[in-house]
């Protein structure tokens, strides 16, 4: 039953914030073979969710399981040595450090020599496609780069899932272009977990899509569908 | 019987007295980290300075309490407003101000002590100053100084005059909207670096309005800056940054903690106490209890 | 090449001991190779891992009257004393730690002032142990072979100790525990993200440090022979910290130079020992405004 055990899957998650309820009761599932999608508007859950799954945050209800391991309840630095890793939003990389030191921090947490290490990190940049200076500070990079740098620290460490919050933010069209081949190309590295507000990126590149509106799962499919759903519509257009 | 009603009265007095005056000098610290983020170290100096000033300035050069008073708070502001225009006002941007405000302000608390001890300490270990008013005023059971009453009195009136600024003066108010919302008090236009300064050189008149009371209540010795750095910052933290009503109840409490402990046991037994209070407080809820 | 930096720094002092005989010339290289040690220590903790730790003169002064007690009271020799009090002081430093080290910077910091001012407290107010305000004094020299070591070998040895200390910090940081506490230091939500034990190895960096704190203080107390609580309180903590921020976080060499530099000032002074305190205060202050951007810049970088 392996091939079939689902990449992630997290059941009845819920998160309340005060007097706001962020998520309610939220199913969803990721297969080994796909590209997942999860779009929704500002303030729809999107990033309580991710922050769930990552660890960041703990759910007051659900759980979350990685590859039938149980991964809600574990400290952050714990889900990530698990095989869940995650971007950020707003780009975090360790910008007085030199980009060699950045890729290798990606494997202090998890045990591995400084040789095999730098083996790694050197096969990680070249996936990602990072052929600057390796001993540059990675504050200098541009922002595309400074991309890049960051899924070759993700990738250093093999995960087994990794999720990319709203990668294209703030790249220009050839860049969003470029940013959308790289992902498809590390298609096969690991199973990809993408949140995106903007329907483009999202189409092109998932499987298969969830929507999440104020706090709930509103529909779950292959694009195509999701793109003719009435209620997706009225959701981005009339909002 | 009366032996008791006696304890009690001089428990309730010691504590009113000290715990006011714990409130007002919280209240200058607390206006100051509240509205600027700068956690003043050098407080306690500042508080200390004051009161070695007015011995200075009453009982070496003889001056009349009218003259001596004011030409303290002016001397104290003046300094503080040239530290601020020379050091201070270089960080009011930085976002993590509040640790680089933290050790500037030991070093300056460092460098008062050193200056203390080269002069003051020179003269004299301890410090008396002659206050406006003697003798006793006996209320039952118990007789009690004039001049701490004064004290007393003169400190409850600071606190309600400060309180009574901050929530219907327009400058007031202005000061209280930046320590609630810095962003929101911005694009309400009001003028963040102006209102710093207000609350830095408020903040500071009010502990050495305190160092002054200090002086006629009680007698002043070196050591006792730093105790009131320390205590004043136990009850900020307690209290909530930017609260003074938060200084007010929390220096009250400290105030008859020590009152009672004294009773029994070294006063600093109760320092323990507040270290423990503060401490806690940080690590459960570091904007304090009257902080929304 | 850096490491030549550090030996060069580290047998400075030594020429002092040629001086002739002055007493108190071989007294400051003592101090200066002690405050080497101390601040070596302390680097660990705020240049590598980006934490100001306020507590850690009082973790010295814990070694020290554990070592002094031991030595005086107990009638042992100051060679059996001084591993107790290093691992008492890394113990009680490690468990000073637990609750803080979740604490973001300035909570930390203040959290730190408060420990650091209840334990100057507390060896003023259990006098049994620590005889209070006025000190234990006549603290007797290490014995070998049943001579007290005399000068210019104590110092020596006291230099050794420092060499060992600072060497040990430089192999620590070349290590990967090394690269994972400068990471913590550069950005902690990041490290978590990447599987990084933050928490954990914090503690480990306090428990090290924490080490030396005990190593520096059970030979400070064997070296001037009195101790007493002002000598373990918040000043001397911000002072050891100067040393390291004046002669440059998170290097080898810095706290060398900065204890070689700042130890000596008070000596200097000898008549007007109440400048020593004005000295440091302005150069801490100095130290503070003309670092690019103050404190922030180097200390732990919060995420934004």
């Amino acid at each position: 039953m392996t091939s079939q055990q689902p990449l992630f899957q997290a059941t009845a998650i819920s998160k309340r914030f005060g007097g706001l309820q962020a998520l309610v009761d939220v199913d969803a599932a990721q297969r080994p073979d796909e590209l997942l999608g999860l779009i929704g508007p500002n303030g729809s859950g999107k990033s309580t969710f991710v922050n769930i799954m990552s660890g960041t945050l703990k759910a007051d209800r659900g759980e979350v399981w990685l590859q039938g391991q149980v991964i809600s309840g574990m400290p952050q630095h714990e889900v990530a040595r698990a095989g869940l890793s995650r971007t950020f939003q707003a780009i975090k990389i360790f910008r007085e450090l030199s980009i060699m030191e950045n890729v290798t921090a990606g494997l202090l947490g998890h045990g591995i020599g400084p040789a095999a290490a730098l083996e790694r990190a050197r096969e990680a940049l070249d996936r990602v496609g990072l052929v600057s200076d390796t001993t540059l500070k990675a504050g200098r990079l541009g922002l595309f780069d400074q991309r890049r740098l960051e899924f070759a620290m993700r990738l250093v460490a093999r995960p087994k899932l990794l999720m990319l919050d709203e990668p294209v933010g703030g790249l220009n069209p050839e860049e969003i272009r470029a940013m959308i081949a790289l992902i498809t190309a590390l298609r096969d590295q690991c199973g990809i977990f993408i949140i995106e507000h903007t329907m483009k990126v999202i189409t092109s590149l998932a499987d298969r899509v969830m929507v999440f509106v104020n706090g709930r799962k509103l529909i779950d499919d292959k694009p195509s569908v999701v793109l003719r759903d009435r209620a997706v519509i009225e959701t981005y257009l009339g909002a | 019987m009366q032996d008791y009603l006696v304890l009690t009265a001089s428990v309730i007095t010691s504590g009113l007295l000290i715990g006011t005056i714990y409130a007002v000098v919280a209240a200058g610290l607390s206006l100051i980290h509240g509205t600027i983020l700068m956690p003043q170290a050098s407080n306690g100096q500042i508080f200390l300075g004051s009161g070695l000033l007015l011995w200075l300035f009453t009982t070496q050069l003889g001056w009349p309490l009218w003259t001596a008073i004011p030409a303290v708070l002016l001397a104290t502001i003046a300094l503080i407003f040239i530290l601020e225009s020379i050091i201070f006002s270089r960080f009011y941007q930085n976002a993590d101000r509040s640790i680089t405000y933290l050790v500037l302000t030991l070093g300056l608390a460092q460098i008062f002590s050193g200056l203390y001890s080269g002069t003051f300490g020179k003269i004299s270990d301890t410090f008396s100053v002659d206050p406006p008013v003697r003798g006793l005023a006996f209320l039952e059971p118990t007789p009690l100084p004039n001049a701490r009453l004064l004290a007393f009195a003169a400190a409850a009136a600071v606190l309600c005059a400060l309180i009574a600024f901050l929530r219907f003066h327009r400058v007031g108010r202005s000061l209280r909207a930046v320590f609630q919302n810095r962003e929101v008090a911005r694009l309400r236009g009001i003028n963040t670096v102006s209102v710093y300064r207000l609350a830095l050189g408020l903040g500071t008149a009010v502990s050495s309005v305190g160092g002054i009371l200090y002086a006629f209540a009680f007698t002043i010795d070196l050591t006792v800056g730093w105790t009131m750095t320390l205590i004043t910052f136990a009850i900020m933290i307690v209290g909530g940054p930017g609260s003074v009503l938060g200084a007010l109840c929390i220096g009250l409490i400290f105030g008859f903690t020590q009152a009672i402990v004294s009773v029994f046991a070294d006063p600093t037994i109760a320092t323990f106490a507040y270290l423990l209070a503060m401490l806690i407080m940080l690590f459960i809820r570091p904007n304090g209890l009257f902080t929304r | 090449m850096k490491d030549l930096h550090a030996l060069l720094i580290l047998s400075f002092p030594v020429l002092g001991l040629f001086a002739g005989d002055h007493g108190l010339v071989t007294f400051i290289v003592g101090l200066v190779f002690i405050n080497m040690l101390l601040a070596s220590g302390l680097n660990l903790l705020y240049g590598f891992s980006g934490l100001i730790p306020f507590t850690f003169a009082g973790i010295a002064g814990i070694s020290a009257y554990i070592c002094a007690n031991l030595v005086i009271r107990a009638g042992w020799a100051f060679w059996f004393a001084l591993p107790i009090g290093c691992i008492a002081a890394a113990v009680v430093g490690l468990l000073l730690s637990f609750p803080a080290i979740r604490l973001r910077g300035f909570y930390f910091a203040l959290s730190g002032l408060v420990i650091q001012s209840a334990l100057t407290i507390a060896f003023v107010y259990f006098p049994a142990y620590t005889n209070g305000d006025t000190g234990i004094t006549s603290i007797p020299k290490p014995v070998v072979a049943g001579m007290p070591v005399a000068s210019p070998w104590f110092e020596l040895l006291i230099g050794a100790a420092a060499a060992i200390g600072a060497g040990g910090v430089a192999l620590l940081m070349r290590s990967r525990i090394g690269s994972t506490l400068i990471a913590i230091r550069e950005d902690e939500d990041l490290c978590r993200a990447l599987g990084i034990a933050v928490t954990a190895n914090r503690c480990l960096a306090f428990f090290l440090a924490s080490l030396m704190a005990g190593l520096g203080g059970a030979i400070y107390a064997h070296f001037v022979g009195f101790i007493s609580p002002r000598g373990f309180d918040v000043l001397v903590s911000l002072n050891l910290w100067l040393m390291v921020a004046v002669g440059g976080r998170g290097t080898v060499t810095g706290p060398l130079l900065g204890a070689l530099i700042l130890t000596p000032l008070p000596y200097v002074f000898q008549q007007y020992s109440w400048l020593k305190d004005v000295i440091y205060g302005a150069a801490i202050i100095a130290v503070v405004i003309f670092l690019p951007g103050g404190l922030q810049s180097i200390t732990f970088r919060k995420s934004a």
